[in-house]
């Protein structure tokens, strides 16, 4: 896949990630359920969590993949500019 | 039970510490000075910002006062409903960064509206950058009453001596110091707040009865069959799921529109460390939002278990209160001086996106010819002029304090948000979309707030209505199909568009990305244009329909 493609979907998947992870209560005010976890309802607990730490892997992922699209871009821009290309921005 | 008078005993103890943190922050301004000698320097730091210091500034600019004073407020008066509202507004800056942060930080711009400017030309850009004048008004008059009502209300200066008094000092600071002090007080405030906040939380939990005080945030679960019992309905969601959903058109995108969030982006001295920034950013915010919900839940936990009531009007004092209640005076004198740290760091962030926005977006969007000196001097006079204008709109207050920031979230989202979004994605954007989506979304967003015309609602639950979420939900789609429809048409007509400024751009659109090339197949998805304006279309007709509460 080229490092377009690669961007573009890093961004839509990475960007509905982030949506669920900071919107746990939308999803539990459709799908709602008891018990608890670590002594607090689950419904509490698992958005707070999830926007937290759910949100701070996601940061550190997507900072990661960002760095290696960049890379590829760059080394696109380098093959492109080799063979001739196209017009130059 | 009669209604307690909730102040410190010794105002004089709240004054001294308040003065210290004045003292330090103009300290830290006059030293981070770098005597800035172009517009970039103000408004941008030369991009030389590091993560660390970033992701704590972007923090803080984003926790407002009314971490410290609405948020807790509204937990005690909604309960759940609002830790969910409030849990999302940790994405900001992640889907600024991941979405178009990095591709404005690319382009160098010091605005999002200078990206209008480069994106869709002067017309629009000056559009946009009214709203968002209005944007940043509505958001910095929130700090601006809740620093005079902290005054007044917790020391004893009367509201208009401290809205004067503090509306110069915070403007004078911001003015000394710029971005590269901005930047700089407001990490320290971040490290201020998030100890005035959590330590003395700890204090009350364990005075309440509370055995994870040691780590406020999360380890308050043994309070939680105590508080069943006084309040068996606090864990309830008690709004449909429409509501939750509109929270993402309201304030999750609304918050891609705010432009003193996305200007922390390009202070970044690379796109490596704005990245690393998120992460600071999300770690210090999680910590505080976390114990903003642990406040709100220690102060329906009080109020419930001890019967004594907390007055509506003392709402917004919540966490003094609790603070006077459990700590010694000279803690809730600290805890102040957080308060008004969160204040100043958010406000400081507004008053410079406003200087931005009337010296670099209108003035020399109009007089391009200015020297450099002059558009220096111009953005020091506006941001002067921003901060008086909030300080004249907060002599006689609106009646809502956080319910005004949260409806410029809204309006953010109306006006700029499909801007920066689709002109970033989608080369087929042109000025024609852009112009009618933010004239038209705006108005409409305007026109359904219930400020404006209080018969024209969406939703006709007042809360819902004032935040600006049922607005949202209608305006923000609004917006995208306004776009991406009168774009595609214009598009058709070859009057309208030349091919000149098709190419260029197209240019702009690769280069922001980083590419070196022009590639006609890149950003150019019909496809992809199309399923956002179903989805829009659904979520514009969903919010038209009865809400159910």
């Amino acid at each position: 896949m080229g490092a377009y493609k690669k961007e573009v979907w890093f961004t839509i998947i990475m960007s509905l990630l982030f949506l669920f992870s900071g919107h746990l209560g939308l999803f539990f005010s459709f799908f709602p359920v008891d018990g608890y976890f670590l002594g607090f309802p689950i419904m509490y607990i698992i958005p707070i969590l999830s926007g937290w730490f759910g949100v701070l892997i996601l940061v550190i992922v997507a900072g990661k993949i960002g760095n290696h699209i960049d890379n590829e871009i760059e080394k696109e821009n380098q093959e492109n500019a080799k063979i001739g290309g196209r017009g130059v921005v | 039970m009669e209604n307690q008078v909730w102040q410190l005993s010794n105002p004089l103890l709240g004054i001294i510490v308040v003065f210290i943190t004045f003292v330090v922050f103009y300290v830290v301004a006059y030293l981070s000075n770098r005597a800035s000698t172009s517009v970039q320097d103000l408004y941008a730091t030369k991009g030389g910002v590091g993560p660390i210091t970033n992701g704590l500034a972007m923090a803080s600019t984003y926790m407002s006062l009314a971490t410290f004073l609405g948020v807790t407020a509204l937990i005690l008066r909604l309960q759940i409903p609002f830790v969910m509202l409030w849990i999302q507004f940790i994405l900001a800056i992640p889907l600024i960064t991941i979405i178009y942060g990095t591709s404005l930080r690319r382009m160098g711009a010091y605005s999002p509206t200078h990206f209008v400017r480069e994106r869709y030309g002067k017309e629009a850009s000056i559009i946009a950058a009214l709203w968002m004048i209005l944007v940043s008004i509505m958001y910095a008059l929130g700090q601006m009453i809740g620093i005079a009502v902290t005054f007044e209300t917790l020391l004893g200066i009367p509201y208009m001596t401290g809205l004067f008094v503090g509306g110069i000092l915070i403007v004078g600071y911001v003015t000394i110091g710029g971005m590269s002090g901005a930047t700089n007080n407001a990490a320290i405030q971040m490290v201020i707040m998030a100890l005035m906040f959590i330590v003395p939380l700890g204090a009350i939990m364990k005075a309440m009865g509370g055995t994870g005080w040691f780590f406020p945030p999360l380890f308050y679960a043994d309070m939680i069959p105590a508080m069943l019992e006084a309040l068996p309905t606090f864990f309830d969601y008690k709004y449909p799921a429409k509501w939750y959903f509109a929270l993402i058109p309201a304030l999750t995108i609304g918050s891609l529109g705010l432009p003193h969030l996305a200007m922390r982006v390009y202070t970044s001295s690379s796109l490596k460390t704005a990245r690393s920034a998120m992460i600071w950013f999300a770690l210090a915010l999680g910590l505080v939002f976390s114990a903003t919900y642990a406040m709100g839940f220690s102060g329906v936990f009080f109020e419930y278990t001890t019967g004594i009531p907390i007055a509506p009007g003392d709402a917004d004092k919540l966490t003094i209160i609790l603070n006077l209640a459990y700590n010694p005076e000279w803690v809730t004198a600290l805890v102040i001086a957080g308060a008004i740290s969160a204040g100043l760091s958010t406000l400081s962030g507004n008053l410079l996106a406003i200087g931005a926005l009337i010296s670099q977006d209108i003035v020399t969007t109009l007089k391009p010819d200015l020297t450099n000196k002059a558009k220096v001097r111009l953005g020091y006079i506006s941001i002067a002029l921003g901060g008086l204008a909030a300080v004249l709109l907060a002599i006689k207050p609106p009646a809502f304090l956080i319910v005004s920031i949260l409806w410029a979230f809204g309006l953010a989202g109306a006006t700029n948000a499909s801007l920066i979004i689709m002109g970033v994605w989608w080369k087929k954007a042109n000025r024609f979309g852009a112009i009618c989506a933010s004239t038209i979304s705006g108005i409409v967003y305007v026109v359904v707030s219930p400020f404006v015309f209080p018969k024209i609602v969406i939703s006709g639950h007042a809360l819902t209505d004032s935040m600006g979420l049922s607005g949202g939900m209608l305006a923000v789609p609004l917006s995208f199909i306004i776009l991406i429809v009168v774009s595609s048409i214009t598009n058709r007509i070859p009057s309208l568009m030349s091919k000149e400024a098709i190419t260029e751009n197209d240019g702009l659109v690769e280069r922001i990305h980083g590419w070196s090339d022009i590639n006609p197949q890149r950003y150019n998805s019909t496809f992809g244009a199309l399923f956002i304006t179903s989805i829009s279309a659904v979520v514009f007709i969903w919010s038209m329909m009865p809400w159910a509460f």
